[in-house]
């Protein structure tokens, strides 16, 4: 087991370095750099001798092979630099969003779970009822709309309907819990219903898959009770798949909400992440990249420990 | 339906623009400004800043030293901010301001000429190091002086009639000259002014939030406690905001469709003002490229637009409106509608301009069906619905226009690579100046893409600026404006943005000018109920 987790830990590292050297080569090929954006403006009449001058501050005067070995250079000290947009220390612009985007990530899952695990349950035990046919029907709705859709639905919901709208600003849970959940709740289920959609498909089809098995027709021979042979013996073996997709999706929320956080105007690091495209700022780019691939590579390495612990037979040999 | 919207506006912005709303009522003192500004701020320096993001937020920390009349609908009026008055010598090489006493920093310090004279040495002389984005516009200011506490003076190299109104600039805060002579760059990453109201607090990418300055120099002002900016940077989510009453204003603008959508949901509970706006698209046609060299070709291109129609029908869909010349209509030096209808491309019989368009063409050798792309920038408004107006009109004396879209962020590189034939072209001006907005046209110019060699339309620039008489210098800018647009056809103007501001009915005091870098000190500005 700790060579398989060891295992698991360095392959991290590899992983890490191929995401740094793309996103660096990557955004490098795009048009345009930050300093043509930020200071050509509306009037789009800006001296060379002053683009140059912002350059070199920036080092972008300096060999790309520099360039990169000064940014490697920082990360392994975790100094991810200053963003070339506003100047600010990225561990800062990165801080300020990740509360948010983690809050909504997680307050998903907990609604992609309710719904999810229970929903694929009943539906796999009555299967080709009515009643898997509407769980059906609402996992595929789920599939089919995307979440910002669902957003706006929300909001101009709320807005029409109750004049009433969602507050602007966000406001830490710990600061005013009821402030907060007015303002996040709604983009949390506009995501965990889609995202239960998924998750319920596979909850669905893992179930069919295990209730068909040797072990569970032995199980009901026994005359175990149908709550027990759920729980203990069909649940926690059709939860790997299941599990995996939780994962991965929790995953893409930190960075991937990108058109359901302009909805609702959460700032979070989806609209970071975009905001940094567009003024091509490299160096912020560059660390949240790193930041989604690291959540990334951490939520699945976490997986891979909770693989082997549900399915012992998981081992790297 | 949309029409009846559309009316409604229209009557709201009239009702203003005819009674505004300082005249009908006593100011209110409290309440909260909330507004909604659709860019995050860079830096908090605005000396080396180009965005509205900028100004919307921070210029209520901030005074000038002279500032736009704020209840100046032209928004070419200079009227004092920190300097109590001024006096031009004979020769106008020396302009000598008086400034007002008592005044603070938010820090406590007192703001004396020495501050004025540090911070405009920072934006006109700036050391090494430290970039100033406006600096080429005070090119005829010799020096900067403090010869005592209560007095600035600038001297000049030459006569520049337009310097009061630069020196309104909305970019040209007042820094504490101490805080700079420790760190030039100081400014940048903090606030400290004079103005209406002091800083409290800035969450980048969500908010930007000022509370009322009670030692305030302007006895009586601020009205409003405070203000709130939220930084929304999505159109849909800035009208909700609107509309969901979370907001008061935008103060950029919104389009004509959004401006409707907010009349119709909010009925008398909005006020719509509306203004053109001192933003144009240009097309620029490259002059070293055939067969745009030859001077018919670009005059067959301004001849084919039918500006008038174009307005009428583009005015419902996107920012633009008023057909115009090199100056915001309704502005001093704005041409006037009969003189307009003489250059080339601004006459009212289509007809007529399309078969001498045609003609011309001819006459260059440009074959039947000539082929050329135009390269637009990636933007929907006002960009793309201009661009496929523009292909149509030039479509109709049998050009054959391929339209290239090029993504935002690397269409000002492409421009001054000069990698293009005909391109859009773009300016957005701060105060309506003819030398704020013509240096770009000179053959030195960075900004002159098309890379035009005109020594006459550098002579006239040069002549209009240090005109002392007003109609001498229009004289000269209309001279200008025929070589540019005419003879020369140097460059297209298409059609003037409209700036349109649908804003709760509660806001009071503050007035529509035709630019959006203006106006947002606040300090006039109260909430009704």
């Amino acid at each position: 087991m700790s060579r398989y987790l060891l295992m698991r830990f360095l392959l991290m590292f590899p992983t890490l370095l191929g995401v740094a050297v793309v996103i660096f080569v990557l955004i490098r090929v795009i048009p345009g750099d930050v300093v043509e954006l930020r200071l050509a403006g509306d009037r789009g009449a800006v001296s060379e001798q002053v683009l140059n001058q912002e350059r070199a501050r920036f080092g972008l005067d300096k060999p790309v092979w520099q360039q990169f070995a000064t940014w490697m250079w920082g990360l392994l000290r975790f100094d991810f630099g200053t963003s070339m947009w506003t100047g600010a220390p990225i561990g800062q612009e990165i801080k300020l969003r990740f509360a948010l985007s983690f809050q909504v990530a997680v307050m998903a899952t907990i609604v992609a779970v309710l719904l999810a695990i229970p929903l694929g349950v009943i539906a796999a035990l009555k299967q080709d009822t009515w009643v898997d046919y509407t769980v059906r029907i609402f996992s595929i709705a789920g599939l089919a709309c995307p979440s910002f859709w669902l957003g706006i639905v929300f909001i101009l919901t709320l807005l029409v309907v109750f004049k009433w709208l969602p507050p602007m600003v966000y406001t830490p849970l710990w600061v005013n819990p009821w402030q907060n959940l007015q303002q996040l709740i709604w983009p949390a289920l506009a995501v965990g219903y889609r995202y239960s959609a998924v998750a319920t498909r596979m909850t669905r089809s893992a179930m069919l898959e295990v209730l068909r098995e040797d072990y569970i027709r032995t199980a009901r021979a026994k005359g175990l009770w149908q709550s027990l042979i759920l729980s203990r013996h069909a649940l926690k073996n059709a939860m790997l798949p299941v599990l995996t997709v939780i994962a991965v999706e929790f995953a893409f929320l930190i960075g991937g909400l990108v058109v359901t956080e302009q909805v609702f105007n959460l700032n979070g690091i989806g609209l970071l992440f975009v905001q940094a495209v567009a003024h091509r700022d490299y160096t912020l780019i560059q660390a949240l990249t790193m930041l989604v691939a690291g959540f990334f590579i951490v939520v699945n390495f976490l997986m891979d420990i909770a693989y082997a612990w549900l399915d012992p037979r998981i081992r790297y040999r | 339906m949309r029409r009846r919207a559309a009316l409604l506006s229209l009557l709201a912005g009239l009702a203003l623009a005819a009674h505004p709303a300082e005249a009908q009522d006593k100011p209110h003192y409290g309440g909260e400004l909330v507004f909604v500004v659709p860019s995050d701020p860079p830096s908090y320096d605005a000396h080396e800043e180009e965005t509205f993001g900028v100004i919307h937020p921070m210029a209520p920390h901030y005074n000038t030293l002279l500032r736009v009349d704020p209840f100046d609908r032209t928004g070419t009026k200079p009227v004092g901010d920190l300097a109590e008055s001024w006096t031009v010598s004979r020769d106008g090489l020396v302009y000598t301001f008086k400034l007002r006493r008592g005044v603070k920093f938010h820090d406590g310090n007192e703001m004396t000429s020495k501050d004025v004279k540090a911070s405009y040495d920072k934006i006109v002389f700036p050391p090494a190091g430290v970039k100033s984005l406006r600096k080429a516009a005070y090119s005829s200011v010799e020096v900067v002086e403090a010869p005592d506490p209560y007095t600035v003076r600038f001297r000049l190299k030459w006569p520049e009639s337009s310097l009061p109104l630069n020196l309104a600039s909305p970019w040209n805060w007042i820094y504490r000259a101490d805080v700079l002579a420790k760190d030039i760059h100081w400014y940048e990453t903090h606030v400290n002014g004079t103005g209406p109201f002091t800083f409290v607090e800035h969450v980048r990418g969500s908010h930007w939030v000022g509370k009322k300055n009670p030692n305030y120099w302007d006895k009586g002002k601020p009205y409003l406690d405070g203000y709130r900016a939220i930084f929304i940077s999505s159109s849909a989510a800035q009208v909700a905001a609107v509309r969901g009453e979370r907001a008061h204003i935008q103060f950029r603008s919104f389009s004509p469709v959004e401006r409707d959508q907010l009349v119709q949901a909010l009925g008398p509970k909005i006020t719509v003002q509306e203004s053109p706006w001192d933003c144009v698209l240009l097309v620029a046609m490259h002059h070293e490229k055939k067969p745009f060299d030859d001077k018919r070709v670009r005059r067959a291109l301004t001849l084919a637009l039918d500006r008038y129609e174009g307005s009428k029908a583009l005015s419902r869909i996107t920012l633009v409106k008023d057909v115009a010349g090199i100056q915001v209509p309704g502005t001093p030096y704005a041409t006037p509608p009969t003189e307009l209808e003489k250059l080339a491309g601004y006459g009212r019989d289509i007809n007529r301009s399309r078969t001498e368009a045609k003609r011309l063409l001819k006459e260059a050798g440009v074959p039947e069906g000539f082929a050329f792309t135009f390269k637009n920038r990636g933007i929907p408004h006002p960009y793309e619905p201009l661009g496929i107006w523009l292909i149509d009109q030039w479509r109709q004396i049998g050009l054959n226009v391929k339209q290239e879209i090029i993504e935002a962020s690397a269409y000002h590189p492409m421009l001054k690579r000069g990698d293009f034939e005909v391109a859009m072209d773009f300016q957005c001006g701060f105060i309506v100046e003819p030398d704020l907005d013509l240096p770009r046209f000179l053959s030195t110019s960075d900004a002159n893409y098309g890379k035009h060699k005109d020594t006459v339309i550098d002579e006239l620039y040069e002549k209009q600026g240090r005109a002392t008489d007003a109609e001498e210098r229009k004289r000269y800018l209309r001279a200008f404006e025929k070589r540019l647009l005419d003879e020369e056809a140097h460059i297209l103007y298409t059609l003037q943005w409209h700036r349109i501001i649908p804003h709760s009915s509660k806001v009071r005091g503050w007035t529509i000018t035709p630019s959006h870098y203006l106006n947002n000190q606040l300090d006039t500005v109260w909430l009704g109920e």
